[in-house]
């Protein structure tokens, strides 16, 4: 019984990924590319509406990765392949490992369902709906200089700016990854050996 | 339709991201919570970066190399940020951030 329930489960979410992709390819006359981004984007969306408001937080976190994933694939879309697999390796191999192992370190009893939300989360939830139609707006208002074809990024072009006019930030940025990396050890040691375990 | 080859696409996209995560910032109560807010936020920002990067003449190449340095500036973000949550979590033995009252008492 609980097998048939995921595969109906996995179904209805195939069915919301893949929809907005038939739509756009079929109905709208889009590419392939318009299509893909589709899936992509609503992928994308509902990943990250679950990250904010699924209640058992182990699932906000595979919930994120997913977001992270279908985001290399929208990167992969733009032409920045390098971007993607940056992103691959930083967001899903180092940031979220290190986001699960610390709620696992951190979680204790399963908190009850009307802990999850602050008690401002309704005014929250308006003034994000705002702040996401005031974003919508200027976007289109403003008129960019755009192009109208995706400009691919080079990976040796990528390389060339990065090692050398981008010199002095990338050694800056070892640097402030050094210190992050100290510092962190030095606020999460525990002061006393004897203290208990957490 | 050119959807894909459209920059407005992109940065709606990056504006909705970012909406979602700035609903979960304010309205989560654990502590993780609102930091994976926070990476979603910087999520959004990265992407509207590398679409500028790929639809602005002047900026082609340039916004790949911002986008990078955002990514490593908010790995290093993530290791302190985590890292303070798990110091204020063996203090107050809770996650929730709203039991974090010590200095409002």
């Amino acid at each position: 019984m609980r097998a048939w329930l995921y595969l109906i489960a996995a179904a209805i979410a195939g069915g919301i990924v893949t929809t907005p992709a038939i739509l756009v390819f079929f109905l709208f006359g889009g590419s392939t590319d318009d299509a893909l981004l589709a899936a992509l984007a609503t992928l994308m969306i509902v990943a990250a509406l679950a990250v904010v408001t699924m209640k058992d937080i182990i699932r906000c976190g595979l919930a994120m990765i997913v977001c992270f994933l279908s985001l290399a694939g929208i990167y992969v879309v733009l032409g920045a392949p390098m971007v993607a697999a940056t992103q691959v390796l930083v967001y899903i191999g180092a940031i979220s490992v290190l986001i699960l192992f610390a709620i696992m370190l951190t979680q204790d009893k399963v908190a009850p369902s009307r802990l999850v939300f602050q008690t401002q989360a309704v005014p929250a939830a308006i003034a994000a709906i705002i702040l996401a139609v005031l974003i919508s707006l200027a976007a289109i208002g403003t008129d960019w200089h755009a192009v109208t074809s995706r400009l691919r990024v080079a990976t040796d072009a990528l390389a060339t700016i990065l090692f050398k006019d981008y010199t002095l930030p990338f050694e800056v940025v070892s640097v402030l990854l050094l210190a992050a990396v100290v510092g962190g050890v030095f606020i999460a040691k525990r002061e006393d050996p004897s203290e208990g375990e957490i | 339709m050119g959807l894909a080859d459209s920059l407005d696409t992109y940065l709606e996209l990056a504006g909705t991201l970012f909406a979602i995560g700035t609903f979960g910032f304010l309205a989560r109560r654990n502590a993780i919570s609102m930091l994976m807010s926070i990476e979603l936020m910087l999520n959004a920002v990265n992407l509207a970066i590398v679409a500028f990067g790929a639809f602005i003449p002047a900026l082609k190449d340039r916004g790949a190399v911002i986008a990078l340095m955002v990514i490593a500036v908010a790995a290093a973000e993530a290791t302190v940020g985590l890292a303070i949550v798990i110091a204020i979590f063996r203090n107050r033995k809770t996650p929730l951030v709203d039991e974090y009252d010590a200095m409002r008492r």
